[in-house]
């Protein structure tokens, strides 16, 4: 409930700030092209999080390298943008099915590792791939575009802010359009029977490799659709941009605040856990003052705030923000003591 | 043949400090079940001692490596006394997220009280070295291996021959039935952590003498240890010594492929891994468990 | 507080000898605001407050003088300043925040290429002239972008100094080894040696690579010391320049010249080294002993003197510093010459400027990078920084050749 009003919340704003009233009238972060690029952010990590969440949430796997879905999204639809000289339009559609090829190559082995094996092994592959991307050499030149990375021409469209927006906002309601009928299909049935007890699963007759690498797959396509939209809506990609590990713990955390394994919490998170990255960053257009701290240590601190609510979150509300503010549960003493009880020693 | 035997010595000294970094980590993920992505941020307050103490007192780095190692044992056993403790029944990924946000605080933190120039130690015997023919033996880095390699036989003996010791080996193994026979629990799991973040401190001592530290410079170290762990085999300080070694000449010999070699140093690493993962779950020296 | 107070006096008192006469009369017009987001936390803090202080120097100065003059009326100056992260995806979203929401109405770098190259793509799409001094890769100006200028001298130059100089010097040095980090900008520095170096007669070893913020660079070094050249360069950053100096100690590398991209010029070489940073050679945007004759602001020696004063402790100010504050000048001088506020004139004035300050001459080519100034070639000697290349700017012969490690 709470995921969803937040959700619809946040999708209404943007149309209205296209009205030439809002503009007029001169609302503070709904008329301006910052507001567009916070609100692009926002739906590209709905997208990453709630395509997370069909492999981690659903299944149960800690994919911890899903960037590079994101980055092989993004330089194939820059590659075919700035190489080959394709519309941007036609070379999205690319983006998802080179990145579910990938996944579904390396899934086969890596899904057969279990808990943090499989964590460890996913975060491996973001980190190479982001290394080979870069450094393959073909003939003595980059072969997609080495250090300098990629530059895409600037889109020569109205409004290119908005455009952006409703195609990253398009792919966040693919994605969750996605996990609500992934949630509602036997292999929906499947994928949580492998989650809850694979053996088990087995037995009762899901082929689960085939599933696991199907959510896989599925969750690699989501994510490079939104690599893809970013590199020409970003016009410039480089190992650094495309790959940041950062992203891989990010669109975890998104989730485990909204709750995993939810249609809308992992997107609900997103909105959540960006829009106080951005607040913390300095961002917004609300500007705040850390009380006993200089101008110059202020962004440190405003780091080392970001870390501690991390980890009060994490002991405290074990089940996600949402859940905590949510009707399942009220906001009382007896509710940290219990999540504290459940999990600690 | 020289350059052959140049490129071992060096991988294998270079290992060192893997072995170093290693250890910690392999002992707070074997026992506690904890992938701890704060370890590198531990291993550089452990470098920053040794440097305050060098630049301040001109105390000997070599000398200054007990000091890491109690400070930082403190620190982890605060830390998972005070902090980690509370969500060890939560899912794997909340010690992920948890260590991660550790991670975030310290080196902010430690940006805030050092800043962020390149400090490096550097006393008056670095870089001598032993002459062998052609081949170069570093002082430090010859001295640096000699301290991990002792570190890691404490650590063992602290682990198969003390009380503290039998108790971690026991929660290891069954951490209820521990429970049941009298181990107390918080105790042991904090004393676990103390050992590791100790490890780690003596590491960071190391690395100030070979590199120059800033208070983002750990990261790398965190994703290095994963490698050296899951090279050795979890579960054994004797298996991360091969593995921290192993990966130490792996690195040697992936720098010197002719050209471009070590720009492919993580994919090289991380290949290894999941190739090592894929047909050998337990490690080159692990043992099933 | 007083300290601080102090060093703004000094700096006033300074601006004051370099204008000589203020003119008396023109009134005070709007605030310009500029806007900067730099990596306070995260990896590149260090060469972020490096380009805040550059920035900041120039910020005191001209709102000492009152601001800019335009058509009579003096604007004063405010940098906005945000913290990106040190992450190119952040640097972009605050760039779009300083132009809309603080109404930022031109803009200064952040620090690096792949930071620059995302916000250069963010000024083009806004039209607000980025004047920059921390993004020397060639590729960012080379999309045709309209807005960006950088005052820098790109990054193909970072290294033929040395070359050049080592081409006068006797016995002639003949082979070069190039070792080089694997992102952007260090290969097109490494690149540009490997075509240049043969035009003065020297042999080239394929460039060996490795990787961006590298910390055990023993095997590198190993090749380096199979190869017996008599240059070893090498092009990358600070924490890489220290490493490998320490691993040429360890293994007995012996060059007759060490020249690295970044590192050497900063404080924290020597600190982090000691006597063993003695000899090497680095390629420096500028140093603190250049002879150029500005046409405004402050001199070299002025412009040292307003640095110590601000920022005690820290030493001559570095090259990072000092691009930085010739950014501000850039922009400064084309705004009066646009005599407008007008993004569109202020970057034509951009294109067509061409003076020369204590940083040197700046000039833009037409992409928009500064081919124009010259780099300059340093050296360390006995622990002091001294200029030995051009010799009409030098102040100090080149100490050649470097002895070996053990007759140190």
């Amino acid at each position: 409930m709470i995921a969803g009003a937040i959700i619809a919340t946040y999708a209404l704003l943007a149309p209205l700030t296209s009205l030439d009233a809002v503009q007029s009238a001169g609302v503070p972060l709904l008329a301006d092209k910052l507001w567009f690029r916070i609100a692009t952010y926002i739906a590209m990590f709905m997208v990453m999080a709630t395509a997370w969440n069909i492999i981690g949430g659903i299944t149960g796997y800690a994919a911890f390298g899903n960037v590079a879905f994101f980055g092989i999204g993004a330089y194939t639809t820059g590659m075919l943008v700035a190489k080959a000289k394709w519309p941007f339009l036609a070379a999205l559609p690319l983006a998802p099915v080179v990145a579910s090829a990938f996944a579904a190559l390396i899934g086969l082995p890596l899904l057969r590792l279990r808990g943090h094996y499989f964590a460890v092994a996913s975060l491996g592959v973001g980190v190479a791939v982001g290394e080979l991307v870069q450094n393959i050499d073909y003939a003595g030149q980059p072969l997609f575009g080495g250090a300098s990375g990629l530059f895409l021409p600037i889109l020569s469209i109205d409004n290119r802010g908005l455009f952006f927006f409703y195609l990253m906002l398009a792919a966040a309601a693919i994605a969750i359009a996605v996990t609500w009928w992934v949630l509602r299909s036997r292999f929906g049935y499947g994928l949580i029977a492998i989650r809850e007890n694979e053996e088990a699963a087995s037995v009762i007759g899901v082929n689960t490799t085939a599933y696991k690498v199907g959510a896989f797959a599925l969750a690699a396509a989501l994510t490079g659709l939104a690599g893809g939209i970013f590199s020409q809506w970003n016009v410039f990609i480089n190992q650094d941009n495309a790959f940041p590990i950062e992203y891989n713990v990010q669109m975890i955390l998104m989730a485990l605040i909204g709750g995993t394994g939810t249609v809308f919490g992992p997107a609900a998170g997103a909105v959540l856990l960006q829009l106080l990255i951005q607040f913390l960053g300095g961002s917004l257009p609300i500007s705040f003052d850390i009380p006993f701290v200089s101008t110059d240590a202020r962004p440190i601190v405003a780091q080392v705030i970001l870390g501690v609510l991390l980890v009060v979150v994490v002991i405290f509300m074990p089940r996600g923000v949402i859940d905590f503010f949510g009707g399942r549960s009220r906001l009382s003493l007896s509710y940290l003591r219990r999540s504290l009880r459940e999990t600690s020693l | 043949m020289a350059d052959f035997v140049q490129l071992v010595v060096l991988g294998l000294l270079a290992g060192g400090v893997y072995v170093a970094v290693g250890i910690g980590f392999g002992l707070v993920w074997g026992v506690l079940n904890i992938v701890n992505l704060a370890h590198g941020a531990l291993v550089i307050i452990g470098g920053y001692i040794t440097w305050q103490l060098f630049s301040a007192f001109h105390i000997d780095p070599f000398l200054s490596l007990p000091v890491d190692a109690v400070a930082l044992f403190v620190l982890g056993y605060t830390l998972q006394r005070g902090v980690i403790n509370r969500i060890i029944r939560a899912p794997l990924l909340f010690t992920f997220l948890l260590t991660f946000g550790l991670n975030l605080v310290i080196i902010n933190v430690l940006l805030l009280m050092f800043g962020s120039d390149f400090r490096s130690v550097t006393p008056s015997y670095s870089g001598q070295g032993l002459e062998l023919g052609n081949v170069v033996v570093p002082y430090t880095r010859l001295a640096s291996l000699g301290v991990a390699i002792l570190t890691a036989a404490a650590l063992a003996f602290v682990l198969n021959r003390t009380r503290i010791g039998l108790a971690i080996n026991a929660i290891s193994a069954d951490r209820d039935a521990a429970q049941l026979v009298g181990i107390d629990l918080r105790h042991a799991y904090a004393m676990t952590y103390g050992l590791g973040a100790a490890c780690a401190g003596v590491a960071g001592g190391l690395i100030a003498m070979i590199q120059a530290i800033t208070p983002t410079a750990g990261e790398p170290y965190t994703l290095q240890a994963f490698v050296v762990v899951i090279l050795g085999g979890l579960g054994r300080v004797s298996a991360t010594v091969v593995g921290g070694l192993a990966f130490g000449l792996v690195e040697a010999f992936g720098q010197s492929i002719p050209g471009s070699g070590s720009v492919f140093a993580n994919a090289i690493a991380f290949g290894l891994m999941v190739l090592v993962l894929v047909t050998r779950p337990q490690g080159l020296m692990g043992r099933l468990r | 507080m007083t300290v601080r107070k102090l060093a703004l006096l000094a700096v006033a008192v300074v601006a004051a000898f370099a204008c000589g006469t203020a003119s008396s009369g023109p009134t005070t017009g709007s605030t310009i605001t500029l806007g900067a987001p730099l990596g306070l936390t995260g990896s590149l803090t260090k060469e972020s407050i490096l380009t805040q202080q550059g920035y900041n120097l120039w910020q005191d100065w001209i709102n000492a003088r009152g601001g800019i003059l335009v058509g009579g009326v003096k604007h004063p100056v405010v940098i906005k300043y945000y913290d990106d992260t040190s992450s190119a995806n952040q640097s972009a979203v605050l760039m779009q925040k300083l132009i809309t929401e603080d109404k930022a109405q031109f803009l200064l770098g952040p620090y690096g290429s792949a930071a620059t190259a995302t916000d250069a793509a963010i000024a083009e799409q806004n039209q607000i002239p980025m004047v920059e001094a921390n993004g020397a890769a060639q590729s960012i100006f080379n999309q045709g972008y309209k807005y960006t200028f950088g005052v820098l001298s790109p990054a193909n130059k970072y290294l033929q100094g040395v070359i050049d100089m080592a081409a006068t010097l006797n016995p002639k040095p003949t082979t070069v080894f190039m070792l080089s980090a694997d992102d952007n900008f260090s290969l097109e520095v490494a690149n540009a040696i490997v075509t240049y170096a043969p035009t003065k007669g020297m042999t080239v070893f394929p460039v060996k690579k490795y990787k961006n913020g590298a910390t055990n660079l023993s095997a590198e070094v190993q090749a380096a010391k199979a190869a017996n050249a008599d240059i070893v360069l090498n092009s990358g950053h600070l924490q890489e320049a220290i490493a490998i100096n320490k691993a040429a100690k360890e293994q007995k590398l012996n060059a007759k010249i060490f020249a690295y991209s970044v590192g050497p010029s900063t404080p924290d070489f020597i600190a982090a080294l000691g006597k063993d940073a003695d000899y090497v050679y680095d390629g420096s945007q500028w140093t603190p002993q250049v002879k150029y004759t500005p046409a405004f602001y402050l001199t070299v020696a002025q412009y040292v003197a307003a640095y110590k004063a601000k920022y005690p402790g820290l030493g001559d100010p570095d090259y990072h510093v000092a691009e930085s504050t010739a950014a501000c000048l850039a922009l400064q001088r084309a705004i009066e010459n646009a005599g407008s506020l007008d993004a569109k004139k202020v970057r034509d004035a951009l294109a067509a400027l061409d003076v020369t300050v204590f940083f040197g001459q700046i000039k833009f080519d037409t992409r928009g990078i500064n081919i124009y100034k010259p780099m300059v070639v340093e050296q360390i000697q006995s622990g002091v920084h001294h200029t030995v290349f051009p010799s009409n700017i030098a102040d100090a012969q080149p100490m050649y050749p470097t002895p070996n490690w053990d007759q140190r």
